[in-house]
């Protein structure tokens, strides 16, 4: 069942690769859009067959492959993945929505952003570490060429860059991978959040350091996050949309799964200063996205910021902060594709993203108002504004986090009130004001244009008044992450005081 | 059918929201041939289905002990979060006063809106705000609250936005997010900090907690200073507070329900919080301080502001800053009597203001003059609207104030100086706005000046005379003390305070062409009260030069140094390639003379490390 979400893609590259070449502009965009939707909906159906009762992984598939190596193909879906599984669904199908149809090379193209997805749910689904390793170096490829061969002036520049960062950070995962298995004596490769226990402490603070800097690459943290902007910004639209919204999950989602999941005694160690290293890359990531000219790199610094309040909730590491790890990915992956997918319209239409020279595009009549109301509507739920989905997801993450570092966490707020700073200067600066005459004679706004904008805001909407539909897909895996063998215990600086009757039945 | 209605009380929010929704095929211009009106039309219909549902309620709840509606939100993990609803007499009452309110300025907004082209946007905006606003009224968890205050800032923003080609519209509306934001991320940190520390955020657990909690004095005042920075910041108090004059922008319905209502939100918050705010003197102290700091020096600013709206924007604050010394001294009553008679006559002279604004097509007090005997009923609304908000006659601003100057007479004389101040200076600047704009001789813009048509003039009409209705209406809620225990000694010098300064007003030298005094001094006093005490100069040096001088020297790191280390690490690995490819000579001694040396450094190594 979940070999079907790699096969499929497999499946799609293939078949489009394989085309002639003059249907490649109509067939494959079409077979795309198919496999696209397809997986997409068998990974929803998946969502509604998956019981969020159950602390074990479900749909397990196993297969030997190379048993000497202790590589095995085994897959399986949790309460973790399955959100980070339909998201990468979801946008893959709108990547491909809103690729100009008369792309270039459009075979290749569509080839590799299926192959994107593929890699991408393989890595999500696989439980054993050297798969995972295989499915994650699998993504890198089809990214590069895809940055590199349909982005902007610079794009070799940032491809190159993207490459050797990425590969760096695949390196260090798989010295990472090989020391705990070798050190532990484990026979084989799969997936056990007991694995490292048994290692002494300071072998388990290498192999955490070693991993967290690989993953740190990916997330990207501060200071290993050069690559993103650059990537970012000569990466066209479909291509921003995938890696800001799914592609950094991978790092969050190793984070959560392979650093805090196998080095519980010392992740709750190190974790006050990785909370503190949260907060440097949330203030820094915002400070200097104020200060951007360009959208995409405003947007862009506006990730870097956002994946640190994930650090901050995963280091604290109580119920309630890795849930609101798992929202924020979620908010995040859906609510910067939203951005991205905006300003990948004002970039089509006037030809800049130069926000010192855009004004007045909210204009009803010449300008682009539809995208300026989404616009503000993604400004405002990245900036938190509730009844949209980044609130609620950093409430949890700030409620669960506080107990057990305050100052961290009230730092990390002033991160929140930042967001809005640069994003409102971005909306009144673009769209607010008179429209000059240089814009004045602006392409139609086509309906294929608005569609995935609007489907993005109506689910960032719709997930912020009921987040309780996907707090429920991934609840009891969290907790019992938590909770099982080599459990964490970081310990709450503030407890719910139990004076009170009312509220002491609540907190037992 | 009376159960049923009573059971669906939380509809009341819910009205103005649909309202807003259902219209969104006119406001992004989906439906285009039957022009905006059916959009505003169905949108005043949901505020009138929502002012009755609210009234029945209200009736029902009167002489009856406050009933709570909890819907279960989110539970996840050790977090329970549910929304729940109060519903009494004070919190219907409050809900009437908003839909009430909205109702009106939605009214007068069918005739003061009439030629915009975005008519079904303003009425979504309008009903997206009113819904926001009976919800926190009704609201009853901390949690609720706090997200229906960033729906109010997010509403005020779209609302103070709303005509955005205007270059003072783009920085007054973000200045108005930016500066309510601060406040509510300071409120979000108190929020956060709360419910880990009480574990519940439902109001009534809260004070359950309150009564027994033991804090240590730093964290209870950083706690009670985080709680009180939001609604600092919706009621446009010191030092959050030039959005509210900045706001004046906007369309001018919106304006009424913001110097109304909206800013009284915040202040009912303020009275929700206040049993938890007993735990932290600092923040009770720093209420009476910042209340006063306000109420005396907006008074003031007021005085020297040309434009109309703003000139009456700045008693709003001065009034909220008389609120906010209630409940810094815990008498809410006073704090209610002041947010009730103030929200009602400050709606109505903004009503007016509009007429006059719509007429005249200015806002500029300087070219006005002799409207008096063109605009009767915008005239008699503003005298009304005037007499209901100081305190000369026994209108509801007389009654408020007494009560204050009653409680503070014997215990902090000081806070009735501050009250007569806030009298004097109002009923000052207020008779000064009036000779300026309806008396004198007529100017060339108020000479053709025909009395508004009568979409405005009903709600106009209708809220003078229920302005004079206040103090029936207190009486009617037994609020008015009986002659028995009415205090002349305390009531005749208010109303002294409030002559001299309708006297001082009326006899003050007005120059209509903006003169500049001779003398130094004045000149000094008129700029810095002209120009708000500089305090927007203040915040562009502080706070504003801080940000942006720490993002321009982070992104400097950022491309220099982080990346620049980055790409000189690529550039000399490329550079180091690029040279040693010159070493390929093509003789095979000298490579066998670098593997030589190679290995013979290696091994070298190796002993040192070996020994």
């Amino acid at each position: 069942m979940l070999s079907l979400l790699i096969a499929l893609p497999l499946l799609g590259t293939l078949i489009v690769a394989l085309l002639p070449e003059k249907h490649g502009r109509l067939t494959g965009r079409a077979i795309a859009f198919t496999v696209a939707i397809l997986s997409f909906v068998w990974s929803v159906l998946l969502g509604f067959k998956f019981d969020a009762e159950l602390t074990s992984l479900q749909f397990v598939e196993n297969l030997p492959w190379i048993a000497q190596l202790g590589l095995s193909y085994r897959l399986g879906l949790d309460g973790l993945s399955l959100p980070l599984v339909v998201l990468n669904g979801l946008l893959t199908w709108i990547a491909v929505y809103s690729t100009d149809p008369d792309i270039q090379r459009p075979r290749l193209y569509y080839s590799l952003i299926l192959l994107l997805n593929a890699g991408v749910v393989g890595a999500f689904l696989s439980h054993n570490l050297l798969l995972f390793f295989l499915f994650y170096e699998l993504e890198l490829i089809p990214l590069y060429f895809l940055i590199g061969i349909w982005g902007g002036a610079r794009r070799g520049y940032a491809a190159t860059k993207f490459l050797i960062y990425t590969a760096f950070s695949g390196v260090l995962i798989l010295a990472g991978f090989l020391g705990v298995v070798w050190l532990s004596g484990a026979d084989s490769f799969e997936y056990n959040p007991a694995l490292a226990a048994s290692l002494p402490l300071s072998s388990q603070f290498l192999l955490l350091g070693t991993l967290l800097v690989g993953f740190g690459i990916k997330i990207p943290l501060v200071p290993f996050h050069t690559w993103l902007p650059d990537a970012h910004v000569e990466a066209s639209t479909p291509v921003s949309v995938l890696l800001a919204g799914v592609l950094l999950k991978l790092g969050t989602y190793g984070l959560l799964r392979f650093n805090q999941g196998l080095f519980p005694e010392a992740w709750a160690i190190a974790a006050p200063y990785l909370a503190t290293w949260a907060v440097v890359s949330v203030l820094y990531g915002a400070f200097t996205a104020i200060a951007q000219k360009d959208m995409k790199k405003m947007v862009a610094y506006s990730s870097i910021g956002h994946m640190g309040f994930i650090l901050l909730a995963a280091a604290a590491a109580t119920p309630l902060s890795n849930l609101g790890a798992m929202f924020q990915m979620v908010s995040h992956g859906l609510i910067s594709a939203l951005l991205f997918l905006l300003v990948g319209v004002v970039y089509k239409k006037t030809g800049t993203r130069d926000i010192t020279v855009l004004r007045g595009l909210l204009n009803p009549e010449r300008g682009l108002p539809l995208i300026g109301s989404l616009m503000i509507a993604g400004v405002m739920a990245s900036a938190g504004i509730p009844g949209m989905m980044g609130f609620i997801s950093e409430f949890l993450v700030f409620r669960g986090s506080f107990p057990v570092f305050p100052v961290q966490t009230l730092l990390s707020m002033v991160g929140t009130g930042l967001t809005a700073v640069y994003l409102l200067l971005l909306v009144n600066r673009t769209f607010f004001g008179r429209l000059p005459d240089q814009f004045s004679n602006l392409p139609r706004v086509e309906w294929r244009d608005r569609i995935p904008g609007i489907i993005l805001t109506v689910l960032i909407i719709l997930w912020g008044l009921q987040p309780s539909w996907l707090v429920h897909w991934s609840e009891t895996t969290l907790t019992a992450m938590l909770t099982g063998p080599g459990a964490i215990a970081t310990t709450p600086l503030v407890t719910p005081s139990t004076t009170s009757p009312k509220t002491s039945l609540k907190v037992l | 059918m009376d159960q049923f209605l009573f059971d669906t009380c939380w509809w009341i929010p819910c009205y103005g929201l649909l309202g807003a929704i259902l219209t969104l095929p006119w406001s992004t211009g989906l439906v285009r041939q039957t022009g905006p009106r059916p959009a505003a039309y169905f949108n005043l219909f949901m505020t009138v289905v929502a002012f009755l549902h609210g009234l029945f309620v209200f009736r029902a709840t009167l002489g009856h002990e406050s009933q709570e509606f909890i819907i279960h939100w989110l539970k996840a993990a050790d977090l329970d979060l549910s929304l729940a609803l109060e519903v009494s007499p004070v919190s219907m009452g409050a809900a009437e006063l908003v839909t009430g309110l909205s109702l009106l300025a939605q009214f007068f907004a069918l005739g003061y809106m009439e030629k915009d082209w975005a008519l079904a946007r303003f009425f979504a905006l309008m009903g997206f705000f009113e819904a926001a606003m009976s919800g926190l009224a009704l609201s009853d968890s901390l949690f609720l609250t706090y997200a229906l205050l960033e729906m109010l800032t997010l509403s005020t923003y779209l609302l103070v936005g709303f005509w955005y080609a205007q270059p003072l519209v783009v920085t007054a509306a973000r200045d108005a997010f930016l500066t309510k934001r601060v406040g509510d991320v300071l409120l979000l940190m108190g929020v956060v900090a709360l419910a880990s520390m009480a574990g519940s955020l439902n109001f009534n657990d809260l004070y359950e907690w309150a009564e027994t909690a033991e804090l240590n004095p730093v964290v209870s005042a950083l706690l009670g200073l985080a709680l009180i920075a939001g609604p600092i910041g919706k009621c446009a108090q010191f030092p959050l507070h030039l959005w509210l004059d900045e706001a004046m922008e906007g369309p001018n319905p919106a304006s009424i329900l913001r110097n109304s209502v909206v800013v009284a939100c915040g202040a009912y918050v303020l009275l929700k919080l206040q049993p938890i705010l007993v735990l932290s003197p600092v923040a009770s102290t720093a209420l009476v301080v910042l209340g006063t700091m306000t109420a005396i020096g907006a008074s003031l600013v007021a005085i020297a502001q040309i434009d109309i709206k703003r000139a009456l924007a700045h008693s709003t604050s001065a009034y909220l800053g008389l609120v906010f010394i209630a409940i810094g001294t815990q008498w809410t009553n006073f704090a209610f009597y002041i947010l009730f008679a103030h929200a009602i006559a400050k709606a109505l002279l903004f009503m007016s203001t509009g007429a006059v604004i719509v007429t005249t097509s200015t806002q500029d007090i300087t070219e006005m003059g002799g409207l008096w005997s063109r605009m009767p009923a915008t005239t008699t609304a503003y005298l009304v609207g005037s007499a209901g908000l100081i305190s000369l006659l026994p209108l509801g601003g007389f009654w408020a104030m007494r009560e204050g100057v009653n409680i503070y007479w014997v215990d902090a004389p000081w806070l009735v100086v501050v009250i007569f101040l806030v009298n004097a200076l109002t009923a000052l600047n207020l008779t000064r706005v009036f000779r300026l704009v309806f008396l004198g001789q007529p100017q060339p813009k108020t000479r053709r000046a025909p009395e508004v048509p009568w979409m405005m003039a009903i709600p106009l009409v209708s809220l003078s005379v229920i302005t004079l209705l206040v103090p029936v209406m207190l009486q009617g809620l037994s609020f008015l003390p009986s002659w028995d225990y009415f205090n002349w000694q305390t009531a005749l010098p208010l109303v002294l305070s409030g002559a001299a300064g309708c006297l001082v007003g009326s006899t003050i030298y007005l120059n209509r062409t903006w003169a500049r005094p001779i003398q130094a001094p004045l000149k000094f006093i008129q700029d810095l009260l002209a120009y708000d005490f500089y305090v927007q100069r203040l915040y562009e040096v502080t706070v504003v030069w801080l940000v942006s001088t720490v993002s321009r020297v982070s992104a400097w790191f950022d491309r220099y140094v982080l990346d620049g280390f980055v790409n000189l690490v690529g550039f000399v690995s490329i550079f180091s390639g690029e040279s040693l490819k010159y070493s390929i000579s093509g003789q095979s001694q000298f490579y066998l003379l670098t593997i030589l040396i190679g290995v013979s450094i290696f091994g070298a190594l190796l002993t040192f490390v070996l020994h």
